[in-house]
């Protein structure tokens, strides 16, 4: 042991507190400043409303809760390397399933109901992520694909908006009159219990590994089929979350291909905001429910300052377009000596 | 690539020239089988009304294809090309409406165009940011501003000038429809681009390795902007063609056309990873979807199993392309 200890790498000293708090910071930083950003936009909000209060808190967290989801959806597998298109789609398809499925039933099976579609979602992300991996065929091409099978799908379930859900299952997800904890609530249980347990383990290591260097994962011995398939699986998970959410939300169910397709492009900004690089490998969860919920504010406050709240989709698209832009010149900067 | 190309490789060279054809000759395949199918339900698809009618409908969709070839050869993609025809088309309607002459409203159109391309172009490929991104943020960005301008500066009613009509919808000769020759120029002109200029080898080159024709001279941003500013103008002249063929502007004019743009290009045989493909394969594309269309429509199909179809058509030609042409696929990412 002794004449090998020369060639163990020496441990960092045990980091003293102040030093772990700039690394958090630093580490971080940008969750930080969508916290930031976000007390921001709330702050100016509560200037501009009359008697602001729960009811504008309530209208933030329960109608933005199905895109919060979906951008969820979106970010597990954005870190795995890939995208998803069909995000949108499986949302509004499993929108019309529960909502078809649950119409005059009680809590219980309902709740039922609700297990039954996160597995059918799951099923759906795990088909999703063996066409990418057996294929060959570029994600972004198979989930513009599968979006029109999901679609087609959801169009022979529910030809018309229809639907409902018990109301004691709609206040699971939306609550009782202005009370917004429910939906917290409904956002922070799947987080600790699906994604904090997986992020530690190694298949979660594995996802990281794959998003960030493909090659390097192989190498290392990363079974990239699996970790593919796992991050597509858990989406579906959060897809079906998002389609259970919008039942509770509306009501009922829809199947529209627009609706679909404005879910999709939403939680692709919200990633992209969000700090989690499209090239894979980076970022976590709460940076894209932050961005959800700025990218919802934003037109909001315009039309608190008189400004046509249409106007909101243009301050988004810059939005977006400054933060890919200034990263990228960041990354360029920064990779120069 | 050939100087660093191992002996091994290099005899495979000539057949890879020759599974273009081959996968040329089976779309061609797919495209009469679907015709013949359209035969068989209705006889008078195979009349020259029924022929005019398929290619009006074709035609803008292989414009905003050919947009998204280009980008998709350079291994970039436009999600915005369907909100500048959309927003050409606005422009030309409002100015038209308001008493300009249609030459001076179909330039303010074709700026309109060239001011988006260029800033896509210059963001992509000066900036670096993801073309999906871009694009994506410059489709809400337009979406926005024809929102609150169909309301304000761009407001009032919008019409069509005659001329753009004719070109929409009317007759060149026996059933070639006018926008037939539009789309067969800018075909040709697409084609002779990428074929036979400089500026087309370049396409290829910054698709296949952006990296290596940086580090060969390419000035790979000034190919870039020159990509999608061409998507915009061939976005723009396909607003046009479908502002024309309905004589009116709306938000929604041509959004449908964005996901069936990508799948003509992807049936067609162009790679969305880059440096493979062609405007030829993508024109195939376009008409297989517009006669499967037809076909379903023929059917009294109901919106959900075209959807399916739809879906299942894309993916299963991908999956196809794909594996007749991994080993050469593999081998390139490999080497």
């Amino acid at each position: 042991m002794t004449v090998t200890a020369p060639l163990v790498p020496q441990l960092p000293p045990p980091t003293r507190p102040h030093v772990r708090a700039i690394r958090l910071l630093r580490d971080e930083a940008w969750t930080g400043a969508l916290v930031v950003l976000l007390a921001v936009l709330l702050i100016w909000q509560s200037t501009q409303v009359f008697r602001w209060g729960a009811f504008e808190l309530d209208t933030l967290f329960v109608s933005t809760l199905p895109l919060v989801f979906l951008a969820l959806a979106q970010t597990v597998v954005v870190i795995a390397g890939g995208i998803d298109l069909s995000v949108g789609a499986q949302m509004v398809l499993f929108n019309c399933v529960s909502g078809s499925l649950m119409l005059h039933a009680g809590l219980g099976t309902a709740l039922l109901y609700a297990v039954v579609t996160i597995v059918l979602a799951m099923a759906a992300g795990v088909l999703t992520g063996w066409i990418v991996t057996v294929s060959g065929v570029p994600d972004i091409i198979v989930t513009l694909a599968t979006s029109f099978v999901w679609v087609g799908v959801a169009l022979w379930i529910m030809p018309e908006p229809a639907g409902g859900a018990p109301d004691s299952f709609r206040h699971i997800f939306i609550g009782s009159g202005t009370a917004f904890w429910p939906a917290l609530l409904c956002i922070a249980v799947p987080l600790l219990l699906i994604w904090t347990p997986l992020r530690r383990s190694r298949m979660g290591l594995s996802i990281y590994a794959l998003g960030s260097d493909p090659q390097a994962a192989f190498l290392a011995g990363v079974d990239a089929r699996r970790a593919r398939i796992t991050a597509y699986a858990v989406a579906g998970l959060f897809t079906a979350l998002a389609g259970l959410s919008t039942t509770a939300y509306t009501s009922g169910g829809q199947a529209s291909l627009v609706v679909a397709n404005t879910a999709t492009l939403g939680a692709v900004a919200a990633v992209v905001l969000g700090g989690v690089a499209l090239s894979g490998g980076v970022g976590g969860l709460l940076g894209p429910i932050l961005a959800v919920w700025c990218l919802s504010l934003i037109p909001a406050n315009l039309l608190t300052l008189g400004v046509d709240p249409s106007y909101g989709e243009v301050v988004r698209g810059v939005v977006i377009v400054l933060v890919v832009l200034g990263g990228s010149l960041l990354r360029r900067m920064g990779s120069r000596p | 690539m050939t100087v660093v190309q191992s002996p091994e490789q290099a005899p495979e060279q000539p057949a890879g020239r020759r599974r273009v054809p081959a996968a040329m000759l089976a779309l061609i395949g797919v495209l009469v089988a679907l015709a013949l199918a359209n035969g068989l339900v209705d006889v008078s698809f195979f009349t020259l009304g029924q022929l005019r009618n398929t290619l009006l409908l074709a035609a803008p969709l292989a414009l905003i294809a050919g947009a998204q070839t280009l980008c998709m050869l350079t291994g970039g993609i436009d999600l915005s090309v369907t909100m500048t025809a959309t927003a050409v088309a606005y422009v030309v309607g409002s100015r038209a409406a308001a008493g300009d002459s249609t030459v001076t409203a179909l330039l303010l159109g074709l700026v309109a165009a060239l001011v988006i391309g260029f800033v896509n172009g210059l963001a992509i490929g000066l900036f670096g940011v993801n073309p999906l991104i871009m694009t994506l943020g410059m489709s809400a960005i337009l979406t926005g501003v024809l929102t609150v301008g169909s309301q304000s500066f761009l407001g009032g009613a919008t019409r069509m000038p005659q001329v753009v009509k004719t070109l929409g919808r009317g007759t060149f000769l026996g059933p070639l429809p006018w926008n037939l020759l539009l789309w067969a120029l800018l075909a040709v002109g697409l084609v002779v681009l990428l074929r036979r200029t400089g500026l087309g080898r370049l396409i290829y080159a910054v698709g296949d390795n952006r990296r290596a024709a940086r580090l060969a001279g390419v000035r790979v941003w000034q190919v870039e902007t020159a990509v999608y500013v061409l998507a915009a103008v061939l976005g723009a002249f396909a607003g046009i063609l479908i502002g024309g063929r309905s004589g009116a502007v709306d938000l929604q004019l041509a959004s449908s056309l964005l996901l069936p743009s990508i799948a003509a290009a992807v049936i067609g045989g162009t790679s969305i990873l880059g440096g493979v493909g062609g405007y030829g394969g993508t024109v195939l594309g376009a008409l297989i979807l517009t006669v499967l269309d037809t076909l379903l429509t023929r059917l009294s199909v109901g919106e959900s199993l075209r959807e399916l179809v739809q879906g299942g058509i894309l993916l299963a030609l991908a999956w196809a392309y794909v594996s007749s042409t991994r080993r050469a696929t593999t081998r390139r990412r490999s080497g």
